[in-house]
């Protein structure tokens, strides 16, 4: 019986590496296929492919470079601007994706402001480009150690010291990812002219229409209904038709414009 | 004042000295006139101190219909320099009875009031609109030619002339043109004609038309029972904007009448129209109906059938007719299915007419299709108010197909306003997926934050444990304070590593002894006392001996047992 179990999660992991690389290979052909539908024009096409894509987990600041120069081929300059933030999400230090998201937002005639309402945010994604969790965490155990040694060896100083040092650069790099979690999760408006609704319905009174490319914080998600803050302070509520969220991965779920 | 009843009521005031140097008297050239009849009235003001004007003075059944008009005559009699100053208006009685001039007031000095008898009709000829000469100089006052030829110029009689507006229709629809015609009936000649103020159509779109060609002479007309020459001297399209009884308001004309001979002036009339009142009726509330009204035909064209994929089309969608067109803005929705639709640009080509406004109005459509294959541009309805239908009816465009052909973005096809790709050419796509996978996998700011709290506990945790130790080291008696324990350790450390002379190892054995111990009581025989004292003797012998060989060796040993000592007892 035992060796039964020994033999499975033997096979297990022999086969894990291989799953993982077919996986791998097929996003790989499919990211390909839709390149190639980008090119030759047929922009619907290829988006609902990098959706699919990013909707499985592959997602990746490349695929959503595409994306936004399909949607933007396809005159969705919202969508376009949407993908860029999605894939600076992600890769923080994309030089090309931070040139293209002030690109599309200057031909939007939009504020910097208004595509950056919560400047938390800015230090999630610092942290996120130089690794201050993971440095801040490796920091603060180190200092940990070092107190530990300091108790251990009483006779010697440099643990003290050690325990010290790194535990004030651990307190600061950590402070970037923490103070990112106080952030309000945002979305951008994709829809030239959405409507800002009174109520999560379709038979809601406008209160007000939304400028494309705009991000707004997101106070509560609703299913198919996101409430809403606008650059003027408005809130509302807005079908996630017209706004999507930059917090997460785009879903198989979501409607079709 | 020839043959006129020029009365003066005079009341010029003698100039005391000491009071002020200036003098005021009003007058009217009638005081019994019918009630047809107009009075002119002149203020006079002579001297040079006197206020800059001076106020109408009140009336009784009296209206001022012109004035009032200012002139200044300076005149030197025997170097001495003398001015005055006139204001004149033209008063027209009211009701038949007693009216009165009221008393004239010029700063101190006054003119008395002025009384007029008002009986019905008229009982003095007309006047020529001349103005007096306020001190009665006129050299033309007194006509030459009747002293010359023995009879009088005839009087100019009150000229038979006046404006009618005149609408096409009194009851409409909004948005149905109404046309406005100026027509100016006359029995005289008329050198000119325009507008005193221009009325305001409240209510109303208006368009300007042009002057409607008529024979010199005019058409014949009858007003009153009294023959006239009919002249449209002005017409307007108007169309209401808004449901309800709406008003045209009068329009005051000033219309000039030539010059009879050499010493006329010729003359200037005002005549108003009277006020037009139309009903407006509302349009029906139809969805999709955005207010066209009129008749109209919709067709739409596409300026190619076939066309590859990448590259675009212009549906243009054309409106003509007759109507209202010009204010008609939007277009009826499109929506090509597989294909984009840009927001259209927009062409007009209108005449205005006295039955509406003809022309037509396209709109033009970039369309981009998205996939391949036959896109259908369905029927567009262009939905209009039918005046004679009475009710909105769709001018209906026939279905359009596009064929779009598979391949690549084709070389100069129109490109998507805003492309992120630079110059519209081929898009700047990256070839690998390269999914970010990281070594160490973000750990997330509410991660990062309970780790964070995990080792400051620990933190915490190892530095209660040494407040706990230090006061279990306390109750065992262990009276050094840790400070001074860690210090006296750290000098020992040192005594006992190579590279120092004995001199300089043995004086830092001593200081941590001494840090750890104190001074130690002569008479305190314990273990820890005794084995403090023989160190401390040891150090003290290598510290002092003579250089004989390497202490290196004893320096370390005594280092260890300095150290032992200390953990043990201090």
């Amino acid at each position: 019986m035992r060796s039964g179990l020994r033999l499975g999660a033997l096979v297990l992991g022999l086969l894990a590496p291989l799953v993982s690389g077919a996986r791998a290979a097929t996003a790989d052909a499919r990211f390909d296929e839709a390149n190639d539908l980008a090119r030759s024009g047929d922009y619907p096409k290829a988006i609902s492919l990098y959706r699919e894509l990013a909707a499985s987990g592959d997602e990746s600041a490349s695929l959503y470079w595409n994306w936004a120069q399909a949607a933007s081929s396809r005159g969705d300059q919202g969508e376009a601007l949407w993908a860029l933030l999605r894939a600076r999400e992600l890769d923080p230090g994309d030089r090309a994706v931070r040139r293209d998201v002030e690109a599309v937002r200057e031909s939007l005639n939009l504020d910097p402001a208004e595509i950056a309402p919560e400047p938390l945010a800015a230090a999630a994604r610092i942290a996120r480009r130089f690794r201050l969790d993971v440095l801040g965490m490796a920091l603060l155990v180190l200092s940990l150690a070092a107190h530990v040694l300091a108790r251990l060896r009483p006779g010697s100083r440099w643990p003290v010291s050690l325990a010290w040092v790194a535990f004030s650069l651990g307190v600061l790099a950590a402070a970037a990812p923490i103070a990112g979690t106080l952030a309000r999760p945002t979305g951008t408006v994709i829809r030239r002219g959405a409507p800002l609704l009174d109520a999560a319905s379709p038979s809601a009174e406008p209160i007000g229409s939304l400028r494309e490319g705009e991000v707004v914080p997101i106070l509560e998600p609703g299913g198919s209904w996101l409430r809403i803050e606008d650059a003027s302070g408005a809130r509302g509520w807005a079908h996630v038709a017209d706004v999507r969220r930059l917090d997460v991965p785009p879903d198989h779920e979501w409607p079709e414009r | 004042m020839a043959g006129a009843a020029f009365v003066t009521g005079l009341a010029l005031l003698p100039t005391v000295a000491g009071a002020a140097s200036y003098s005021v008297r009003s007058e009217v050239d009638a005081t019994r006139v019918g009630v047809e009849d107009q009075i002119q009235l002149t203020i006079t003001m002579e001297g040079s101190e006197g206020p800059d004007t001076v106020a109408l003075p009140a009336l009784t059944n009296l209206r001022v219909v012109g004035g009032p008009y200012e002139s200044t005559q300076v005149s030197i009699i025997n170097g001495r320099m003398t001015q005055a100053r006139s204001w004149t208006y033209a008063l027209q009685p009211q009701a038949e009875g007693r009216a009165e001039v009221g008393t004239v007031t010029a700063g101190e000095e006054t003119a008395p009031a002025i009384a007029i008898d008002v009986v019905a009709g008229s009982v003095r000829p007309p006047q020529p609109q001349r103005r007096r000469d306020p001190f009665g100089m006129d050299p033309f006052g007194r006509d030459p030619f009747e002293e010359l030829l023995g009879r009088r110029r005839e009087p100019r009689a009150e000229p038979k002339v006046l404006i009618e507006a005149a609408p096409s229709r009194r009851s409409l629809r909004v948005g149905e043109p109404l046309l406005l015609t100026y027509n100016l009936y006359t029995q005289v000649a008329v050198s000119d004609l325009n507008f005193k103020e221009a009325p305001q159509f409240a209510g109303f779109w208006t368009e300007e038309l042009e002057r409607p060609q008529t024979p010199p002479s005019g058409e014949a007309a009858t007003r009153e029972g009294e023959p006239y020459r009919r002249f449209p001297v002005l017409r307007k399209l108007l169309f209401p904007t808004r449901a309800g009884t709406l008003t045209i308001p009068a329009a005051t004309f000033r219309i000039g009448l030539p010059a009879r001979g050499f010493f006329d002036e010729g003359q200037v009339v005002e005549r108003t129209t009277r006020p037009v009142t139309v009903t407006v009726e509302p349009l029906p509330a139809v969805p999709g109906f955005t207010g066209a009204v009129g008749r109209f035909q919709a067709r739409a064209t596409l300026d190619r059938e076939t066309l590859p994929l990448g590259d675009a089309a212009l549906l243009r969608l054309r409106v003509e007719g007759t109507g209202n067109l010009k204010w008609v803005d939007r277009p009826p929705p499109v929506e090509v299915a597989g294909a984009k639709v840009y927001p259209p640009q927009v062409k007009s080509d209108f005449d205005v007419t006295p039955q509406g406004i003809r022309g037509s109005r396209t709109w033009e459509f970039v369309v981009v299709p998205e996939t391949t294959g036959t896109l259908e541009v369905p029927p567009l309805r262009f939905s209009y108010f039918d005046p004679k239908a009475e009710k909105v009816v769709a001018a209906e465009t026939t279905p359009l197909s596009l064929r779009v052909e598979g391949g690549t973005v084709a070389a100069g096809a129109v490109a998507p306003p805003g492309a992120v790709a630079a110059g519209g050419g081929a898009l700047p796509l990256r070839a690998d997926l390269d999914p970010s996978v990281l070594a160490v996998p973000s750990l997330g700011g509410r991660t990062v934050a309970a780790l964070a709290a995990l080792v400051l506990l620990g933190h915490a945790g190892l530095w209660g444990a040494g407040l706990v130790r230090g006061a279990f080291r306390r109750v065992g008696g262990h009276t050094t304070p840790v400070r001074s324990v860690r210090a006296a350790l750290r000098d020992i450390e040192r005594a006992g590593r190579p590279g120092m002379t004995k001199e300089q190892a043995a004086a830092l054995l001593d200081k941590g002894l001494h840090e750890a111990f104190g001074d130690l009581d002569d008479g305190d025989g314990s273990e820890k006392a005794r084995a403090v004292r023989a160190l401390l003797s040891e150090v003290h012998f290598v510290r002092y001996a003579p250089q004989l060989g390497d202490y290196s060796e004893t320096l370390r040993d005594l280092a260890a047992r300095a150290g032992a000592a200390v953990r043990r007892w201090a």
